[in-house]
Parts: C-alpha cells; structure tokens; sequence
C-alpha cells in the first residue's frame, strides 16, 4: 500500500493506461463473471420458483418446489445422508492415507521421487476408467477382493451391487485418489523447520511427541486447505453413480449431485431440480462455513502473520 | 562425559537407521498397495475370458495377450475418443491459463477503479460450486444459443479466466515476485504489456503450469457436463466412451480392462513427461494459500 501512495498521481485513474490496461485484461473475467457465474445463479434462483419442465412456458409457484422437497421427496433426505456418509468417509480416509504416505515419504528414503509418483499416478487417471477398473476388483464372485475375502475364510461380498457395502467401496476408491493432497503435505512437512525438532529431541521428547506438538500445528494451515477443497470435491460427488451405479443399488448411491441430474436431464423437472440445486449449494456452505469458523480456533499460525 | 556423549549419539544413529529401514519397507508395501489395482486391472487386459474366472487367479497372464487390445479398439474406438478429448482439452489449457493470468495480472499489479469490488465478485464466485450453475447454463447454450451437441459449451467457459481460483492462484503467485523487477524494466520503458510477457511469465511459469494441469484434470475427469452435452457417438470422449462401451459389454471383462487401460495411459504419459513441474507447481501451490 505504502507503494501506491508514493508514486505521482495520475490524472484520472479510469483513463490512465494502467487502468486501461487492467480492463482489456479483466475482458475475460468479466465475460465470465457475468455470463457464466452471476446470471447463472440468478437463474437458478429464478428457475426453482417456477414449475418448467422444459415444454410449456414457466409459471410461477412460489416456493412450492421447496415445501415438495422437504415434505413429500421421496429421494432427498437419504440422498442427503449418503452424500454426507460419502464425503466424511472419504475425507477423513484420504487426510489420514495422505498425511501418513507424506510423512514417511518426508524421511530419507531412496528413490524418494519414484514413490511419490508411485502415489500420486492414481490422480492423473480419467475418473471413468478409475470407477470402471475397480468395479473388476470389487466384482462379486471373480473379484481380487472376493479372493482375498475366500482365502481368509468369509463370505462373498457384492461391493457395488450391495447397498451396505456400495458407499464405503466408493469411499476407498476416493481415498486411493488423494495423490494430490500427499504431494502438498510432503510440501508443507519439508517446510517445518528443523531446528524445532532438533530443540524437542535435545529435551528429551519422543516420536509422537514431536508429531502432536510439532509436526501437527506447523501442519495446521495445509490441513485446513485439503481438508477444504477435499470436502468440497467430496459433497459433489457424481461421476461414480453416472459411470458405474446410476443411483443404486436401491438408492444407495443416489448423491445430491445425481439427483438433481436426475430431475433435471431424466425427468424433465427443470425448476424442481434447481430447487435441489440450491439445497446442495446450502449443505455446502454450511460445511465450508463451519470449517472457517472453526478454523481460527485449531489452525497454528506462526508469528501471527495474516496472509 | 564425552564417552557417555559419544554413547548416546551412537545409540541414536543406531535408532534412526533402524527407522529409515522400517520406513523404507513400510513405504514399499503401501506403494505395492497402491499400484496394485492396476496391476490387476492391466493383468486382466491381457487375459482370456477362462483364465479371468480361473482359482485361485493368476498374478501375471499365462500368455500376454495384446490380441486383447485389437479386438477392443474394433469397438472401442480410442483413437477418435482420445482425439475428441484433446480436441476439448488443449484449447480449454492454452486458454484458461492465458486468460486466468492476465486476470491475474490486473489483479496483482495494477491499480484501477472498482478493483476493490471485481475481486470480491471473483472471490466470490470460487465459493459458488460448479454444479449450481449446470441447469441456468445448460438453459442458456441449448435454448438461448440453439447450441447442441457441440464442444462449445465445454470449451468456452475456459477463455473467461479459467475460474477464479485459477485466477487466485496466480495473483498470489504474481505478488510473490518482487516489484522491482516490474519498476526496473518500467524506467527502461517497457509497458504493462511488456512486463507481464517477459517478466511476470517467465517468473511464474510453475503457477501456470499447475493452472494447465488443474484444468486437464478438470476435463479429464469429468463426465457430468459431457453427458449433458454430447449426444452423438462419434463426439464421445474417453469418459463417454468408456462409460458406453462398459454398458455394452458388462460381463466381457478382458476387453472392458483393456479398454480401461488404454484409458489410462495418456494419463500416465502426460505425467512422466510433466512430473518435475507438476510436483513444483503443486508443492508451491499448497504453500502459498
């Protein structure tokens, strides 16, 4: 800021060339900030109080979509639940899996690089053909996981066609994808300064020690941004119950995200669907707001700097 | 004393060599864990039907069989889906990286009115999902534009900035790099232009590199959007292929595993190739937010 203030003044800070400059830049972020994101919203807030089905003109019905989708949905509230079982299932596997995999791959290993490539190729896979080769390991007769299962003497088990098993199964999946969290954990490890460790070790202070009183609240702020961006990515899960599950079996995997392309692009009911739309947007936010408000509470942060 | 201090230090080592080679064996295994599925899955590709349902089953093939292969590409047509889905990805990489760095380039150096409320709107915007706005847009491209079954929709979005966390990003990238550099090549003339294509590019090339990557794997992964708006087959991409082509062959798991592989390695391909700056890139990623 300090900066700013010394420089001369311009004459007028819309004309100037730096100003000038700065909006031919901005064309683009404008165009999408209005068209693909502002408008947008307002149309499905528009939308959801209406009941277009895509044939006939809207009419609007006030907030009737709304009364149906609390009161009479059959889908909604398991819906609800599964993409909430889903997503902390999930998330909490993939920041354990991932801390634990980042922190041994911290310490002096050879071929360090190799390992991590090991862990993070799962990552780069299209999503499709991830849900589509391990729905061959999850199979339920033939399956690499119905051998382990028999060798060790316990029933079969239909991971995907049994609607106990099919979230958990999923679950895992997500878990083994969470190459991209080790990779910034492993960043943000290498980052905690040594000196600490070496000072606890001097007064005596063991491995878990240093790692619940050191590693973890240095850790803190990397934590929160991949416990926030896998909890966000998790709550909309689709592509698995688009590829593999279309919803079932039963409504096992019927997530928040398929219902409304369900209502949407199966059953025609447009403004019902943005109706759901922004339930979802409200179940989101209210995670992520809870997440934040928590934050400052847990998250360590060194010198008190604010970014 | 120095030998009780000598002792000590020597136990120590002792302990953290111990440790490493725990570490070591323990970081073996979990990478076999992980690879394993696909392992299994490429191992299956290379299969006959009655060596697949065979017990116990076999960790390698009896006889590597690529015929596999030819018989899936008769089906499954890789070559065009892998062409369509680059035809999707590379304009939607060049561009959302191009336009999301001058976004955030206005945003990080330069001073104009109303800054102040374009960056709330952006920042705003990062907290609304995608998925909310699907159906307005959907709405829009297919009765607005009459656009239908067409890539546009897919494409488009990537030339107005490349979403604002991408545009975040490289703003916090930009503010990382000292404002000399800019002031030193502005006395030697050099315009706002100049300074971000030979200055703040080069310097920030990790954070567009990382851009790229968040954006392949985007596309790469998604299935939703293709679905709603690729109709006919010779648009398919990977994921719609892929997804089509196990709906017809469901219990023919040699030819789904091969197809699946085949799906896999420009993946795999494009990150051998790219590894050392997407590691950079994320790493660097992680610490700056």
């Amino acid at each position: 800021m300090e900066t700013v203030n010394k420089l001369p003044k311009r004459r007028s800070r819309f004309y100037s060339s730096e100003a000038r400059v700065a909006y031919i830049c901005l064309i683009p972020a404008f165009l999408g900030l209005i068209f693909l994101t502002y408008l947008p919203l307002l149309g499905v807030l528009g939308i959801s109080l209406t009941n277009w089905t895509g044939l006939k003109p809207p009419e609007f019905i006030g907030f009737e979509n709304y009364i149906k989708l609390f009161t009479s949905d059959p889908y909604i509230k398991d819906s609800i639940i599964t993409t909430i079982y889903f997503a902390v299932l999930s998330v909490i596997g993939s920041m354990i899996y991932s801390l634990f995999i980042a922190m041994m791959l911290n310490r002096k290993i050879p071929a360090r690089s190799f390992f991590r490539a090991v862990f993070y190729i799962p990552y780069v896979l299209p999503a499709v053909a991830i849900y589509v080769g391990w729905s061959w390991l999850y199979e339920g007769n033939f399956g690499f996981f119905n051998y382990l299962l028999s060798e060790i003497g316990l029933n079969k088990i239909h991971f995907i066609a049994d609607s106990s098993y099919v979230v958990p199964s999923l679950s895992l999946i997500s878990v083994w994808l969470s190459g991209n969290l080790i990779v910034i954990f492993l960043a943000g490890l290498q980052n905690v300064p040594s000196v600490y460790h070496e000072a606890a070790e001097m007064d005596g202070a063991n491995g878990w020690q240093r790692f619940r009183h050191i590693t973890l609240p240095c850790m803190t702020p990397i934590i929160f941004y991949n416990l926030l961006m896998s909890l966000i990515a998790n709550l909309q899960v689709v592509t698995p119950a688009l590829a593999l599950t279309n919803g079932g079996p039963g409504n096992s995997t019927r997530f928040l995200t398929y219902l409304m392309y369900d209502q949407a692009f199966v059953n025609y009911k447009i403004g019902y669907a943005c109706a759901t739309t922004l339930i979802i947007f409200a179940i989101l936010s209210v995670f992520t707001i809870i997440l934040f408000k928590t934050s400052n509470r847990w998250i360590y942060n060194e010198g008190g700097d604010d970014k | 004393m120095s030998e009780i201090a000598y002792g000590r230090l020597g136990s120590k080592k002792r302990r953290t060599r111990m440790m490493n080679i725990i570490t070591v064996v323990a970081v073996v295994f979990f990478a076999i864990l992980a690879i394993f599925p696909i392992w299994w899955i490429f191992r299956t590709s290379l299969m006959t039907n009655a060596e697949i349902y065979r017990y116990p089953p076999a960790l390698t093939p009896d006889k590597w069989l690529f015929s596999n292969y030819e018989k899936t590409l008769e089906i499954f047509k890789f070559w065009k889906y892998l062409w369509n889905t680059m035809v999707i990805i590379v304009p939607s990489c060049l561009a959302g990286t191009f336009t999301a760095t001058l976004c955030g380039y206005a945003f990080a150096r330069l001073r104009f009115r109303g800054k102040n409320l374009i960056w709330a709107l952006c920042i705003g915007s990062m907290l609304l999902p995608a998925m909310v706005t699907l159906i307005p847009l959907y709405i829009g491209w297919t009765r607005g534009l009459g656009v239908s079954d067409s890539y546009w929709p897919l494409i488009l979005p990537y030339f107005c900035g490349g979403g604002a966390f991408n545009i975040f990003l490289i703003r916090q990238f930009i503010m990382s790099i000292p404002r000399e550099l800019d002031q030193a090549a502005t006395i030697d003339g050099a315009g706002y232009f100049r300074i971000l294509f030979s200055i703040i590019m080069p310097a920030i090339r990790p954070a567009m590199i990382v851009v790229a990557l968040f954006i392949f794997i985007g596309l790469w992964n998604d299935l939703l959007q293709q679905m709603i708006y690729i109709n006919s087959s010779d648009k398919y991409t990977i994921a719609l292929g892929l997804t089509n082509f196990r709906g017809q062959l469901k219990s023919d798991w040699s030819m789904t595993m091969a197809a699946t592989c085949l799906s896999f390695a420009p993946g795999v391909i494009f990150y051998l190739i790219g590894q050392r700056y997407f590691v950079e890139g994320i790493t660097l990623t992680g610490l700056k937010n």
